[in-house]
């Protein structure tokens, strides 16, 4: 116990000395710090905030200029009575909430908005590049996510269109599993989005593409498994039944078995 | 009897022939038949009074009292196609013609007194469009009984049995219309596109007569699938009722649709019923997600009830049909989902018709009077249709 004590004390002597400020005391120095801290916080929000300020303005300026092209355009078209008019050139006529003056004014006004977006994006990400020295790792993404939004939109719109179009191949063919497929499909794609706007985001790196990699692999083994093991007997009944009851010429469309024979849909 | 002569082929025709009736075969029409809706027609009429147009190419070898001229030929099809309108009209310009009769494939199974009382009536009648009411057997074209002869009876008030007929009696002007409406078409990747004369007629103000065609051997599609077919002949009916709202909501008096064949005879088999009701059971487990995108909670609740009612006693009643095929035809024209998938969640809801139409004839009701049945629901619950037409988010509100 002694022979620790006095190694502590040695090894207390032989540190290097640290710089004393003010009285010297470890308040004094973790005061210090925090307003180091601050002020370079405080200096990187000055940095970047003409680059949000001008986000919000570019964004809040064309939204409004956008309404105004919007309005315009509008009343133009009804006043020139454009729907009437192509409607008796092509012979079609339209809902009123997607007629073709609806549809141009909001054309107009998402594109000002988009383009308000792309030019404040591009001024704050200006700002931000050549007015703060320091590096603060959250920003960058801010504007990765507008890109990213768009993926997940993107890949949640074509989920759930894949989605359905099997669910209803699916019943139309008569098969049990329709839901378990049309799910299966929906997943694969909507793991499929979600790497790729973590990769877009650069967040995880090879943790996202080794996850991405398993859980895809993982969905097609399972769904794989389910259709061709577990649900050995539900597919062959299905298969079964399909080939013995295809009627109405409705499911196999090369079968033309006696029950097909009886009714003719056209 | 006139002398016989060979099919002249297209180059050699130096002089045009003059006749006040052009008889078109469709361009779809098979070679082998060619010959036998020849010999057909040459009983139904002379010589001198028609001229036929034919599809080209079919071989000099063929004999006919008739004049023929060349048409082009098509491989495709199993209905009338829009560019058979266009060629009918500029042959039958081209030959000052005052009346045409478009036939379809397989219309050597005709009767020649119908082909000569179709032409008849649109010469003495004054009629511009002659629609045949083929007498086919009760488990056929049921697409025309279920979807095609209610909607086009109730929103169109017009009667014919058969709106998609493959054999038409046309005025000239009547022929000039369709094929004005065929040029839409005419532009590539649309050639399977089908044109709706008795919509079309019915827009224009023009007269429609239906006159009783006997039996007719049917062509059916080279793909059989339903959901094939289903999504292209209503997808069709839809957009032309879609394109031609102006038309269909002005109030019109109801048609007195068909005195109906009292015959009872079954129209498919117990086996038949039993697949079709465990194809709308799978399909209401599965898809009433995306058929309560569509329909009412009302006719939700109704597809459950049904969902378990036995196969033998399963029957739609038709109000909800009628409902139902409305409410599909409202999501249509709002594209509340993707149309492929419209018409694909459909098709449960039609063969669950087909069931209940099969339980109801087995029970003696007769075929034709079922669908009379059904048309008579489709024109009482039109209200509905224009009311939501107009305001759609009434039902959502």
């Amino acid at each position: 116990m002694q022979n620790t004590t006095a190694n502590l004390l040695q090894s207390t002597r032989n540190a290097p000395v640290l710089p004393v400020y003010g009285d010297g005391s470890m308040w004094q120095q973790m005061s210090d710090a925090l307003h180091q801290s601050f002020y370079r916080v405080m200096m990187l929000l000055i940095g970047v905030l003409p680059g949000i300020l001008a986000l919000f303005v570019a964004l809040v300026a064309f939204t409004l200029g956008g309404a105004l092209i919007s309005w315009i355009v509008r009343r133009c078209l009804t006043w020139v009575k454009f729907d009437q008019r192509l409607a008796q050139k092509t012979g079609t006529e339209w809902t009123p909430s997607s007629s073709p003056t609806e549809l141009a004014g909001r054309f107009s006004f998402w594109a000002c908005v988009v383009l308000g977006l792309v030019i404040g994006i591009s001024a704050f990400d200006t700002a931000y590049a050549t007015g703060t020295p320091l590096p603060i790792s959250l920003l960058p993404y801010f504007t990765r996510a507008v890109g990213a939004i768009l993926l997940l939109i993107a890949g949640i719109l074509i989920a759930r269109f894949l989605g359905r179009s099997v669910l209803i191949s699916a019943v139309n063919a008569q098969l049990q599993y329709a839901r378990i497929l049309s799910l299966g499909v929906k997943w694969l794609v909507l793991v499929l989005t979600a790497a790729m706007v973590l990769d877009h985001l650069q967040v995880g790196g090879n943790i996202v593409e080794l996850a991405f990699g398993i859980l895809f692999g993982g969905i097609v083994l399972t769904l794989a498994l389910a259709v061709g093991l577990g649900s050995r007997d539900l597919v062959s009944r299905s298969l079964e039944s399909h080939v013995e009851h295809a009627s109405p010429t409705a499911f196999i469309p090369e079968d033309r078995t006696a029950a097909s024979k009886t009714i003719r849909h056209f | 009897m006139a002398t016989a002569n060979p099919i002249p082929d297209s180059a050699a025709t130096t002089d045009v022939p003059v006749a006040e009736l052009l008889i078109v075969l469709a361009a779809s029409t098979p070679p082998e038949q060619i010959e036998e809706a020849l010999a057909n027609l040459a009983q139904a009429f002379t010589a001198d009074s028609v001229i036929v147009a034919a599809p080209d190419g079919f071989g000099a070898h063929v004999s006919t009292p008739l004049r023929v001229v060349p048409a082009p030929r098509s491989d495709t099809g199993w209905t009338l196609k829009p560019t058979d309108f266009i060629n009918a009209f500029e042959i039958g310009r081209k030959h000052e013609s005052r009346a045409v009769l478009i036939l379809g494939p397989g219309s050597s199974s005709l009767n020649p007194n119908v082909l000569r009382a179709m032409a008849d009536s649109v010469f003495n009648a004054s009629t511009d469009l002659v629609l045949p009411h083929y007498a086919l057997p009760p488990n056929s074209g049921l697409i025309n009984s279920a979807i095609l002869y209610p909607l086009t009876r109730a929103l169109f008030a017009a009667s014919p049995r058969f709106p998609l007929a493959i054999d038409l009696g046309l005025s000239m002007r009547m022929t000039e219309l369709l094929a004005t409406a065929a040029q839409r078409f005419s532009t590539p990747g649309k050639e399977d596109a089908l044109l709706w004369p008795v919509n079309e007629a019915v827009a224009a103000g023009f007269s429609v007569e239906e006159i009783d065609a006997g039996p007719r051997e049917i062509p059916q599609p080279a793909n059989v699938d339903i959901s094939a077919i289903l999504a292209l002949v209503t997808g069709s009916l839809f957009g032309d009722i879609e394109a031609k709202a102006a038309v269909w909501q002005r109030p019109r008096r109801s048609s007195n649709g068909h005195r109906p064949d009292s015959s009872a005879s079954s129209v498919g088999s117990p086996e038949d019923v039993a697949h079709m009701v465990e194809a709308f059971r799978l399909a209401y487990t599965n898809l009433s997600e995306i058929w309560s995108l569509v329909l009412p909670p009302q006719s939700m609740l109704a597809l459950k009830r049904f969902s378990k009612v036995d196969a033998n006693v399963f029957r739609m009643p038709e109000s909800l049909w009628a409902r139902i095929v409305y409410d599909f035809l409202i999501a249509y024209r709002l594209r509340t989902i993707n149309r492929g998938h419209l018409m694909g969640a459909l098709i449960p809801l039609y063969l669950a018709w087909v069931a209940g139409h099969i339980n109801v004839t087995a029970s003696g009701t007769a075929p034709d009077r079922h669908i009379e049945e059904v048309a008579a629901a489709f024109e009482v619950d039109k209200p509905y249709l224009v009311a939501r037409w107009r305001w759609p988010d009434r039902f959502n509100a």
